[in-house]
């Protein structure tokens, strides 16, 4: 491969959850073009089995698992072989405004996009399975709403508040194993996860809100060219971050 | 499900407007409390009270209270 090989994710191995659909398969595919291995993981085999038949055996494996569950964690901690990284993808979204909230859907929310990553981390830092004094590097895909207020996002918010948090932590834990842990926090992207709370709004709130983005609503691409870099030995002096993307959202004011 | 139960649990969403004044018959994207968040509480307080979702689309298609009723009911 011809370039700065900074950027080269070349002999790198990285375990992607969420990695049937959205940016979590995006990140996949990205991965991969960057000259990197990818094991992915879902719930969902036969989309993961397309993946895999799309990027090619030598470049694409997967472990088909429930993240919610402790079994699901336990699976694909000892599963997965020695990597370079991981990229937590796995999340869902809930919009419910604060008096409808019970622990439910808090749960719910929470037990994916946080718990499950705290506990995946876990297993596979005990299990000795991420690479040590080898640049290897944690990308958490967390939320710019974690940054600011929206109505109705409470469940989501405060999940991808504690994941940003805990990027902190476990970063500071992890530098002493030159094990880099950083976030990206996305502004509006369009996938699939969107298009459904686009359905809950009218369509006239998603046109004003689109309108606030200078660069307009982000694609899985873009998230997945950040978590490229961030994966590589590019971003090799970064550790405890977040990078936000956001197509100026929220730092360009009218 | 219950057409005035309906009603009754539509008009505890707002904080401004008298319950008094919310009939089956009011145009409710009509009212001056009418916004996007209100919009969130009434698909919410479906999907509470009668275990059914709507969307965005549901309120955008009907007119009255009443209408919405019918709708929510006939899913």
């Amino acid at each position: 491969m011809t370039g700065n090989p900074f950027f080269s994710l070349q002999d790198k191995h990285f375990l992607v959850t969420g990695a049937s659909s959205g940016i979590g398969l995006c990140i996949c595919r990205s991965i991969v073009a960057s000259g990197g291995k990818i094991t992915g993981t879902a719930r969902r085999g036969n989309l993961l089995s397309e993946m895999v038949r799309e990027l090619g055996e030598n470049n694409a494996s997967f472990i088909e698992a429930d993240l919610a569950l402790d079994e699901g964690i336990d699976k694909i901690a000892g599963e997965v072989e020695d990597i370079d990284g991981l990229v937590y993808a796995a999340g869902i979204s809930k919009m419910s405004p604060l008096k409808f909230i019970k622990r439910q859907n808090l749960e719910e929310v929470m037990n994916i996009n946080y718990f499950s990553m705290v506990l995946l981390l876990a297993q596979l830092v005990r299990q000795k399975k991420i690479k040590k004094n080898n640049h290897s590097s944690i990308v958490l895909i967390s939320s710019v709403a974690q940054q600011v207020g929206t109505k109705s996002s409470l469940l989501y918010t405060g999940s991808k508040g504690a994941m940003s948090a805990a990027g902190r932590v476990i970063a500071n834990e992890l530098s002493s194993q030159k094990i880099r842990v950083n976030t990206i926090e996305p502004g509006m992207v369009q996938t699939a996860m969107a298009s459904e709370m686009e359905d809950v709004l009218s369509s006239e709130t998603v046109e004003k809100d689109k309108q606030k983005y200078p660069l307009g609503y982000g694609t899985p691409e873009d998230v997945a060219n950040a978590a490229v870099f961030l994966l590589s030995d590019a971003s090799r002096w970064m550790t405890g971050q977040s990078l936000t993307l956001d197509g100026g959202r929220y730092k360009l004011l009218d | 499900m219950d057409k005035h139960q309906f009603l009754q649990s539509f008009a505890e969403q707002f904080d401004e407007t008298d319950p008094e004044t919310i009939s089956l018959e009011t145009k409710f994207k009509e009212m001056e409390e009418w916004s996007s968040m209100v919009a969130l509480m009434i698909i919410a307080m479906v999907d509470e009270n009668y275990n059914k979702k709507i969307t965005g689309s549901d309120l955008r298609e009907t007119g009255t209270i009443e209408e919405l009723y019918e709708r929510v009911s006939a899913k």
